[in-house]
């Protein structure tokens, strides 16, 4: 457990050294303060709807976009220039490395999403309105959405170029952010070939569909409690199937 | 006890175009014992790193062995022995040192005021002082080498192996270096290491393996180095003519010029009271007469090029010098 903890540390400090999460906090920042300045056309309830929506948006956006930025690079770099070696010859499994890489990139993201959700508060209360438990639970529900894609981004980091970590992961979130209207167009497909591939690609692919509770907290609906559990259950069980075939990955590599 | 035991290790990568698998450790076999230091020589591309890396666990062999303390490397806990110093590494630049070194105890089990204190006793013995808080980033090549020394030493470990850790340093960093690794050696650690720098390698060794195209191809202690030369002399002599050195190219390895005298070797001592009669007889002055001691660099270079210098170049070399 003290071998995950440092490395863990080690990548928090590597990524909030970095520029990358700086400018990503200000320009999310800016983004997010913007609505409230950007929707005068708006009053009462319509403005708060207005500055929840775009600034959870905002969240799970810039979240996501951090999580693929600093996971892509980070494992690469370290894997590239060597600084890998530092870790490997000490007394470290290879499965610590990874979920030591992946506890710390979530860190970082963690302090992003936080600091987004607060900015969020802010705009909401400035607007008027009041921070209400959907709007938590929909901010906490991008926090899952980050961590899968971050076992996703440290997964294909473990065999590939960090271009190419991007583009797949990109495809990834935006295929599993449609994961529910795959299964509405199986249904819908005439060939069962076709229907078994698109319910191939429903199963394979993640369901991030089930994150977005953004009408929710703009609606001021209620989040049953079993959503809640099912989604972290399933954010839960996702990530530990990425991080254990990343680490079966990560095992078989050699470092020539 | 041997410390490190490499047995008939085989490796091969394949090629990223062609597929084809190339192999660059044909059955490489040593032992390291117990207090041992153990120096690792060949030509670039002879498969000093990749046995290294090997040795590590960072590359799994074809075939063949290695065991640390009898241990198989891929056991998790036999690590906590080993410390490493590669040739060229990032050591995270955004950490500074104090940071970096508290990274690599920790990894390796260490912690608390233990850590602490023997980072500012490691900091001090490489003459750091004062950098603790400095970037990484700023450190100067010498300065990094130092550092990575300091993580390879932090736990203590009783294998110590290191890769060309004398590369691209001034000379008083080797001196620094070579200081840190003979008091390792003084308190009875296994050291290990491949370096081009053969004058320092001869002080610290014990003993020297040499690998030339992924096979040892000689093993020698530093004790059998003074004997690889018994029976040879060198004979410095002034005003020798051309033609009487062709004449004695039998009896000699060959001739070196400095400036207008003439450094000969003689093959076998007792061909010695023929050359020297010769050289007197026409007109030569004698300088000086000695037994000839190789140094570690002339055992290597004649392993490195046994077999492709032929009679007829050395003719042709000894015709370069006189002529």
């Amino acid at each position: 457990m003290s071998g995950i903890k440092t490395i863990a540390l080690n990548t928090f400090r590597e990524s909030i050294r970095g520029k990358v999460l700086y400018v990503v906090l200000v320009f999310g920042g800016i983004l997010i303060l913007s609505t409230y300045f950007l929707s005068p056309l708006s009053v009462g309830s319509a403005r708060e709807k207005i500055i929840t929506d775009v600034g959870l948006a905002f969240i799970s956006f810039i979240g996501v976009m951090t999580v693929v930025v600093v996971g892509s690079t980070l494992v690469h770099k370290e894997i590239d220039k060597k600084a890998v070696y530092m870790v490997l010859i000490r007394p470290i499994t290879r499965l610590e490395y990874i979920l030591g890489k992946f506890f710390g990139i979530m860190t970082a993201v963690l302090l992003i999403a936080l600091v987004m959700g607060v900015l969020t508060a802010l705009s909401v209360l400035l607007g008027g309105g009041n921070i209400s438990g959907q709007l938590v639970a929909a901010v906490y529900f991008s926090i899952l959405e980050m961590a899968v894609m971050c076992s996703i981004v440290l997964f294909f980091s473990t065999f590939t170029t960090p271009v190419l970590t991007f583009f797949f992961a990109a495809c990834v979130f935006a295929a599993g952010s449609l994961s529910g209207d795959l299964r509405v167009f199986a249904e819908k497909m005439g060939s069962s070939g076709g229907k078994l591939i698109m319910d191939l690609f429903y199963y394979i692919l993640p369901n991030l569909s089930i994150f977005n509770y953004r009408h929710e907290a703009v609606h001021q609906l209620p989040v049953p409690i079993n959503d809640l559990l099912i989604s972290s259950v399933y954010s839960l069980v996702y990530c530990g199937a990425l991080l254990l075939l990343a680490y079966l990955v990560f095992r078989r590599r050699e470092f020539t | 006890m041997d410390i490190l035991s490499v047995e008939e290790i085989r490796k091969s990568f394949k090629s990223d175009f062609t597929r084809q698998r190339s192999e660059v450790l044909h059955g490489v076999s040593f032992r390291a014992s117990d207090g041992e230091v153990l120096g690792f020589l060949g030509p670039n591309g002879a498969g000093k790193t990749t046995t290294i890396k090997i040795i590590l666990g960072l590359i799994r062999p074809d075939s063949g062995k290695v065991r640390v303390m009898g241990r198989d490397i891929s056991d998790r806990g036999i690590k906590k022995v080993i410390g490493y110093m590669p040739e060229k590494a990032y050591f995270y630049n955004h950490l500074s040192l104090r940071e970096f070194l508290e990274f690599c105890g920790r990894m390796s089990g260490m912690k608390g005021d233990l850590l602490r204190d023997r980072i500012s006793e490691l900091i001090e013995l490489v003459g750091l002082s004062g950098s603790e808080d400095r970037k990484l980033k700023g450190f100067s090549k010498g300065m990094t080498q130092r550092a990575g020394l300091i993580q390879a030493i932090i736990h203590d470990p009783d294998l110590l192996i290191l890769d060309e850790p004398f590369s691209g340093l001034d000379p008083m960093g080797r001196k620094l270096i070579r200081d840190v690794l003979m008091r390792l050696r003084d308190e009875g650690k296994t050291i290990f290491f491949s370096s081009h720098i053969l004058p320092d390698m001869e002080m610290i060794c014990d003993r020297t393996c040499i690998i030339k195209k992924g096979r040892v191809v000689r093993q020698l202690s530093m004790g059998e180095l003074t004997r690889v030369g018994e029976g040879k002399v060198d004979i410095r002599a002034r005003s020798c003519p051309q033609e009487e050195i062709e004449n004695i190219a039998d009896y000699i390895e060959g001739v070196r010029k400095n400036h207008d005298e003439s450094i000969i070797s003689v093959s076998k001592q007792e061909y010695t009271r023929s050359v020297l009669t010769r050289l007197l007889d026409c007109g030569a002055d004698i300088l000086s007469v000695a037994t000839r001691h190789p140094t570690l660099e002339d055992v290597f270079l004649d392993e490195i090029e046994s077999g492709s210098k032929g009679e007829s170049e050395k003719q042709e070399e000894i015709e370069a010098v006189t002529g």
